[in-house]
């Protein structure tokens, strides 16, 4: 489905992104992990064409997407959260979705009423119909966290990158937000790339996990094969622990 | 062909495959009435009164030009400080044409479309490169060049005494006449401006304008495309303040650059569209009464208006940030309207 080949970003000296090719079949739930300034993000940012990738190239579906301008990149199927919620802070929460719905392909001449009505159902999915009125600015971390989701399932994507979902949230919300996006998967068959520092998480719901480590990728297989690389202890713990 | 249903207190029109809907609810009809009886009336209430007939034409001019400006805010989600541009630009060629090849003011609106056309398409890149502060500046320039373009020029332009003897909008005989049917005339424009643009921000545009505004990278990211959305909206904005710039030389038949592309005109306009209410459309009909009649009334104490009106303008931003539209926002809230977004960082 993703098919990323040879992909690699510099910011001036810096290579955040070395070399890095990976993919990604359609069904799966991949979990990517790597310390701090690993480049993961900056990956993610690659895929969604929000950075342009300096040489490599970004498959999705056989189509070239590489360095295409983000709404492109959207409209093939390919959404996106964020690490730090970024709603519209001075919109209604069902506003919100109703832009991601006027933003989908086969909306074009849908009228405003229409796309508010579209927008319900995926806030009603996410449960967050009874705060459609609200403003985005004045929702709980969960709750701009499910927006994000609903506005992100609202383009109807193919594929969903998650990044870091559960930073912030405590245990319950965790928890509330592992079964929102595991029923998310299974009623709009999603494929997902799921970055993510809670280690728990990814072992548990990822089929398959890659490791970056100073922009390159150090490591990959099942969650099992990859708790025993030493190259991924090293890279987490230091040297002495990959030795014992 | 376009077929036109009623459904559930909506008109819908359909068009080959586009659907355009038009809501019709007569329970929010009272207040937008009152305010177009009261402005239709009031010309011919103060008729005997040349000066305050002038006044009220000043005031819809200021909404001709404010009212395009307060869209294009929200549209591009940048604060353009020279809209007077496309008021000289308009102004200029209505006048140049008019006096040099002797058209009337029917022949040279088209003109002036395209010109204003042509230039805003030229600088419309300016809001996909230029965001902020950036935008702000380079906008802030246009104009300026421009005036001193009307100067080293000055055998076209005429420079500070500008252009005389443009062929006049309407000639009904009596020149009291003339007042009433101009003042109706620049109204009419002015609540085709309202009406036009409100449409646009009800409608789905609206809400993307909006989310452009609040944050344009989160839009582009979920399939919005808003360079697009931004530079349409840019070049239609400022073809309607050059239509705003036409209309002043037509109506006064003199255009002088020196009156409208200076730094005090955008002090002007900034003060109508932010005192009004924060970019919003309505807020500019407040705004421009306000501005014209505490300038007419400030006449009498001399050029006070330089420094007064941008103390006003830093009082109100602090202490009034949502405008005096927002006060009535406030208590009659109803649905999302797009409005400009304040960063306070």
């Amino acid at each position: 489905m993703l098919n990323i080949k040879n992909v690699t970003k510099r910011f001036g000296n810096l290579v955040a992104v070395n070399n890095v090719s990976l993919h990604i079949d359609e069904g799966e739930v991949v979990g990517l992990i790597g310390p701090n300034g690993a480049g993961k993000t900056t990956l993610i940012n690659v895929i969604c064409g929000v950075y342009k990738a300096d040489s490599g190239k970004v498959e999705f579906n056989g189509v070239d997407i590489t360095n295409k301008e983000p709404y492109e990149i959207c409209k093939v199927g390919i959404s996106r959260t964020y690490q730090i919620p970024q709603p519209f802070p001075d919109m209604t929460a069902v506003n919100n979705v109703a832009v991601a719905v006027l933003g989908r392909r086969d909306v074009a001449n849908m009228s405003f009423g229409d796309a508010l009505l579209d927008a319900s159902h995926f806030l009603q999915f996410v449960g967050l119909l009874s705060k459609r009125d609200v403003l985005a600015r004045d929702l709980t971390l969960y709750e701009q966290r499910a927006l994000e989701l609903a506005r992100a399932l609202a383009t109807l994507p193919k594929l969903l990158i998650i990044d870091e979902a559960m930073a912030g949230l405590n245990p319950t919300e965790s928890l509330r937000a592992i079964r929102l996006i595991n029923r998310a998967r299974d009623e709009f068959n999603l494929t997902i790339l799921w970055v993510e520092h809670v280690m728990k998480i990814i072992m548990e719901t990822a089929d398959r996990v890659l490791v970056l480590h100073y922009g390159e990728k150090i490591a990959e297989g099942s969650p099992e094969e990859i708790s025993r690389d030493t190259r991924v202890i090293e890279a987490y713990l230091g040297e002495k622990y990959a030795l014992r | 062909m376009v077929r036109i249903e009623h459904k559930r207190a909506r008109i819908i029109i359909r068009f080959k495959n586009s659907k355009y809907e038009w809501t019709i609810e007569p329970r929010y009809w009272r207040n937008p009435l009152i305010a177009v009886v009261a402005l239709v009336l009031a010309p011919l209430l103060i008729r005997d009164y040349p000066n305050l007939l002038t006044l009220l034409t000043t005031a819809y001019i200021y909404m001709l030009i404010c009212i395009p400006q307060s869209w294009q805010t929200v549209g591009t989600g940048r604060l353009n400080f020279g809209p007077q541009f496309f008021v000289g630009l308009g102004g200029y060629t209505a006048g140049l044409l008019s006096i040099h090849y002797g058209f009337g003011p029917l022949q040279t609106l088209p003109v002036v479309i395209l010109i204003s056309l042509a230039f805003a398409a030229l600088f419309s890149p300016l809001t996909i490169i230029a965001g902020g502060l950036y935008f702000s500046l380079i906008t802030l320039l246009l104009p300026l060049v421009f005036l001193e373009f009307t100067y080293v020029y000055s055998g076209i332009f005429r420079g500070e005494t500008g252009i005389s003897g443009i062929a006049p909008l309407i000639n009904l005989g009596t020149i009291r006449l003339n007042y009433v049917v101009l003042c109706y005339i620049s109204l009419f424009m002015t609540l085709v401006y309202m009406l036009l643009i409100d449409k646009i921000l009800r409608s789905r545009w609206g809400v993307l304008y909006g989310a452009i505004n609040d944050n344009e990278n989160a839009a582009n990211m979920m399939g919005v495309n808003i360079n697009k959305l931004k530079v349409t909206c840019y070049i239609a904005s400022s073809v309607l303040v050059g239509i705003a710039g036409w209309f002043i030389a037509h109506y006064f038949g003199t255009f002088a650059g020196v009156t409208y592309l200076p730094f005090t005109m955008l002090i002007k306009v900034l003060l109508i569209s932010m005192l009004g209410g924060r970019a919003q459309i309505y807020g500019v009909a407040a705004g421009a009464f306000f501005v014209v009649f505490l300038e007419d009334a400030l006449r009498s104490l001399g050029a006070i208006h330089y420094w007064i009106f941008p103390i006003i303008l830093l009082v109100f931003l602090f202490a009034l940030p949502e405008g005096l539209w927002g006060i009535y926002r406030k208590h009659k809230y109803r649905e999302y309207y797009p409005t400009m977004r304040v960063r306070k960082r």
